[in-house]
């Protein structure tokens, strides 16, 4: 394994302008038709979310104040929930540079959800329904998971593919900014940038370079697609 | 599923490789032709696996946001922001994201319906024409003076045709109503504005700009006004200036998601927000050098440090901080303004901004100019609203039509709406959903859902702009609703007339249509010549507004000479219930998910966690965690909330960033009908309030004061965080 990993798409989130709304949480959960469980199942921590909002309180009252992170699949470069999947559910896809998930071929181990640092992979513990006529708003891009799946946060690859597809019909290469995951479109504060890391002209990457980047559990070496940027502090006066 | 066919279904049925043309019965309408046709010649704008977008705009909240839908052969799919759009720039809230799930809701009404008797739920079908006939026969047969309408706040198009109906006929013009709108205190905001700059609309606050933002319990990134716009601003405030990180200060008792991302957060005693806008406006005054005249003369810094709980230290500080930097805003956010000084902390907040003279400026406060189509009819006050619940009791209203809005769920119980719409012969609602309120009606004439309908949005806040936006439908009605407008003007057409005469439109689309002749050859984004080019630019673009940035200068002179002549001696904050029986300030807040509730049937609404609780399908009670010691309650536990006005059951979740002498409870749950998610679920904190009002009249919803007794039971909050390790060593019985 080499000891950097090849970068292709990426994402950018300014903490300084997230301020934890969650309509990146419900944008994604409709865009990617990802099932919802109910209050029963939620409380048992069976909720589907594929991006979540992690809220930590710091100090205390009343010195206190709250901080947001949304958190969803890092796409890592190296990632710790490829090589455990022993029917290559979960791989690495070469030409996007992100894992995706075979849905077809996971049998429901969970081992990679179990090795995943970032507890990012969620499991369908049951079918989930859509009464009717909920299921007309299903997306037809986007496969509707069965019992027994692991499933994760793409980075919207249906919308990579169909803007690849449109640039390469166009013979032209695919635009900054021209392809936006559901997330990164719905958020109000325009915290979330998506692009390609490999063009160092690209807004993710000019964002990537800043001072205040970090990524979550660097230590492990995982390369992850998806930086930060630390938000100001609200606790230096 | 209905047994008509399907546009999918449709499509199935073509895929068996018809290619004959034929005409299918059994369609929604019997002016629907459908034809089978060949995946080659498919109708235009379907072609099958590609997508057709439509601009409208959502109708979840009165903000106005454009969006623009993603559709797939007949179906709607996803929400996008509208990039063009000055309110909504291109973004959405999880609410906006959410409204596929109301068009698609599975508890829809699917026709109009009879309720032989009330609060039955046992619903008769009717045809349409009979359901008009009743509206006919409703108008025509009654007493103008004796037909009320109470619309909610979306959408302004049926606001501005029912009252071109109620003028031409004589009646009393519309009431309008949310919650939304009275857990803003839109109308005490709008007072102020009156009374400061002689202006009835809604303020804008330049947040993107500001270097120093103080904000008085204005949630202006969850719900307040226009979240997507405010939190776009938000956004901005922090990262959109080189070089300069705008610096937000929030007073509040609960911190709420925005008071959250402030760089200052102060927990002030409830109702002493306008002290400490005048300490501070006495002290800005003091440091730029101006006579302290009127509200800000001879304040009492010490006290008002003393009462509200800011240290004058503090006080010093932040003044300086707002005197000295160049571009300063102050918000008079709802929680400021819900108190019975609602009217006076207004003007003592706006005060801040007269002070420093940020009017009509980058970072300030500005006005909104009247748009083409006339201004926004603000929503009506609870004065209003009590007058026309007396005039239900006294048998005064014979008809009543609801739209847009549920006031038996969203009024507070003392307010007696629930009781008097039992002395009103006829009540007629359009909901599209069996909501409490339509519960309680005679008939039910399902509207569309916001995804079907026309209409317009008259934007009258948080624009840089007048904004008007457009709403078309982005698929055929999926149930077999009719518009209301419609509805209404089939029936004004029947009764004929002088009527008729002065209210000559066929149908909706006729009328939006009349309303926009005026923008024919304005130049703004678009400038369209003609009448059709209007139409279909203002359909394609998602509506009309102005190519640049516009908005007023409020009269700095006139603002000035109202606060010399104010006295500095304010009235202090009056609650319901005796401090000694009801220990406890109770603040509502809504939903920043559910809103007003009306997103309680959403499920993907329901399974978006909270943002600061982190808790989803419920609501709760936030308590201190010393307060929760005191009680000796913790997670979970089930506790009775009594106030002089009413009692519920509520879940604690024990909330590390409140007063010890304040609880929350969020609004939205505890609905008893709307549908299989929204119902039995939570509490309704509004049935706790009682009537309390500011001088504008507004609701003085944090005015009630509360008792909690545990009841031993418990239900477990589904929630998204860890129960372990959220509130520091010292609370570790909370654990139990």
């Amino acid at each position: 394994m080499s000891e950097t990993a090849q970068e292709k798409w990426g994402m950018v989130i300014d903490l300084d302008r997230c301020n934890g709304c969650q309509a990146c949480v419900t944008a994604c959960s409709l865009e990617n038709n990802v099932g919802f469980v109910g209050e029963e199942s939620a409380a048992y921590g069976r909720g589907m979310h594929w991006i979540r909002i992690q809220r930590y309180w710091e100090g205390e009252y009343p010195n206190i104040t709250a901080r947001f992170r949304p958190v969803m699949c890092q796409q890592c470069g190296h990632a710790p929930c490829e090589p455990v999947c022993p029917v290559f559910a979960t791989y690495h896809s070469e030409a996007e540079q992100i894992n995706v998930q075979v849905y077809n071929r996971c049998i429901g181990t969970r081992y990679c959800a179990n090795n995943c640092p970032y507890v990012a992979r969620t499991f369908n513990w049951f079918d989930w329904e859509w009464p009717e006529p909920l299921n007309e708003q299903l997306n037809p891009d986007v496969t509707v998971r069965r019992r027994g799946i692991m499933e994760k946060c793409t980075f919207c690859i249906q919308r990579i593919r169909k803007g690849e597809e449109d640039a390469e019909a166009e013979g032209r290469e695919v635009a900054d900014g021209e392809i936006q995951p559901a997330c990164a479109q719905a958020c109000p504060a325009d915290a979330i940038v998506f692009g390609n890391l490999a063009d160092p002209e690209s807004r993710v990457s000019r964002l990537a370079r800043s001072a205040r980047a970090e990524k979550l559990l660097e230590e492990l070496g995982t390369e992850t697609k998806v930086i930060y940027l630390k938000g100001g502090s609200s606790r230096d006066r | 599923m209905s047994q008509q066919i399907s546009r999918r279904e449709f499509l199935k049925l073509l895929g068996a490789g018809a290619v004959t043309t034929a005409a299918l019965s059994g369609c929604a309408s019997a002016t629907r032709l459908v034809k089978r046709e060949p995946y080659t010649s498919m109708p235009e704008y379907t072609l099958p696996g590609t997508s057709t977008y439509y601009a409208t705009t959502c109708r979840e909240c009165p903000a106005g946001c454009g969006l623009v839908v993603r559709t797939v052969e007949g179906r709607a799919i996803k929400v996008e922001g509208n990039p063009a759009h000055p309110v909504s720039q291109g973004h959405t809230c999880a609410r906006g994201q959410a409204s596929v799930q109301t068009l698609y809701n599975p508890d829809r009404l699917q026709n109009a319906v009879r309720q032989a008797q009330r609060g039955s739920g046992k619903f008769d079908p009717m045809p349409w024409d009979e359901a008009i006939q009743v509206v006919q026969d409703a108008l025509a047969n009654n007493d103008p003076d004796s037909i009320a309408f109470l619309l909610g706040l979306e959408s302004d198009h049926l606001a501005d045709l029912v009252n071109e109906i109620t003028a031409a006929m004589g009646a009393r013009a519309p009431y309008r109503f949310g919650a939304l709108g009275m857990l803003d205190a839109r109308n005490t905001l709008v007072m102020a504005n009156v009374l400061l700059f002689g202006h009835p609309g809604l303020p804008v606050f330049d947040i993107a700009h500001a270097e120093v933002t103080f904000s008085f319990g204005a949630n202006f990134t969850e719900t307040w006004l226009s979240p997507v716009f405010y939190t776009g601003a938000y956004g901005n405030m922090r990262k959109g200036t080189p070089g300069q990180r705008g610096y937000l200060v929030q007073f509040e008792p609960r911190m709420s998601q925005t008071g959250a991302n402030a760089d200052e957060w102060y927990p002030i005693k409830p109702g002493t927000e306008a002290l400490v806008a005048q300490a501070l406006g006495a002290l800005v005054a003091e440091e730029i050098g101006i006579p302290t005249e009127g509200l800000f003369a001879d304040v009492d810094v010490a006290a008002a440090a003393r009462e509200s709980g800011v240290s004058e230290e503090d006080l010093h500080r932040l003044a300086m901080m707002f005197a000295q930097s160049q571009r300063r805003v102050a918000i008079p956010g709802a929680g400021a303004l819900g108190h019975t000084n609602g009217l006076d902390a207004a003007k003592a907040i706006m005060g801040l901004n007269i002070l420093v003279e940020n009017l009509g400026k980058s970072g300030g406060v500005s006005l909104m100019p009247e748009s083409a189509l006339g201004n926004t009819q603000m929503p009506s006050t609870l004065n209003d609203l009590t007058s026309l619940v007396e005039k239900m009791n006294s048998g005064k209203i014979k008809v009543l039509f609801i739209h847009g809005c549920n006031p038996v769920f969203e009024l507070p119980a003392a307010s007696g709406f629930a009781d008097a719409l039992q002395n009103v012969p006829l009540v007629v609602a359009f909901s599209s959903f069996p909501d409490e309120t339509a519960l309680q009606a005679d008939f039910i004439l399902p509207d569309h859902t916001g995804l079907e309908a026309w209409g317009y949005q008259k934007v009258s806040t948080a624009s840089d702009r007048i904004t008007l936006s457009s709403l078309q439908p982005v698929v055929v009605p999926v149930q077999d609703t009719r518009a209301t407008a419609d509805v209404l003007l089939a029936a004004v057409q029947a009764i004929g007339g002088d009527l008729a005469k002065q209210v000559p439109y066929e149908n909706e689309v006729a009328f939006i249509k009349a309303k926009l002749e005026v923008l024919v050859g304005e130049d703004g984004y678009y400038a369209a010549s003609d009448a059709n080019t209007l139409w279909a630019r203002w359909l394609q673009v998602g509506g009309w507004w102005d190519s640049d940035a516009l908005l007023i200068a409020p009269d700095l002179t006139h603002a000035v000479e109202v606060l010399q002549k104010q006295p500095s001696a304010l009235p202090a904050a009056a609650f319901s219930g005796d401090e000694a029986e009801y220990p406890l300030h109770l603040l509502v807040y809504p939903s920043p998910n559910l809103g007003d509730g009306r997103g309680a049937n959403n499920p993907w609404l329901q399974e978006t966690p909270d943002p600061m609780t982190t808790v989803m399908w419920n609501s709760w009670i936030e308590i201190s965690p010393d307060l929760a010691l005191e009680l000796g309650v913790c997670d979970d536990d089930i506790v009775r909330v009594t106030s002089p006005a009413g009692s519920v059951e509520a879940v604690v979740y024990v909330y590390p960033a409140i007063r010890p002498d304040t609880v929350a409870i969020p609004v939205g749950q505890g609905h008893t009908a709307l549908g299989r998610y929204a119902r039995n679920r939570g509490c309704n904190p509004l049935q706790l309030l009682d009537i309390q009002k500011d001088a504008s009249g507004n609701l003085a919803f944090a005015a009630t004061r509360v008792k909690i007794e545990p009841t031993g039971r418990k239900h477990q909050l589904a929630r998204m965080e860890d129960r372990v390790g959220v509130y520091g060593d010292r609370y570790g019985e909370l654990y139990r």
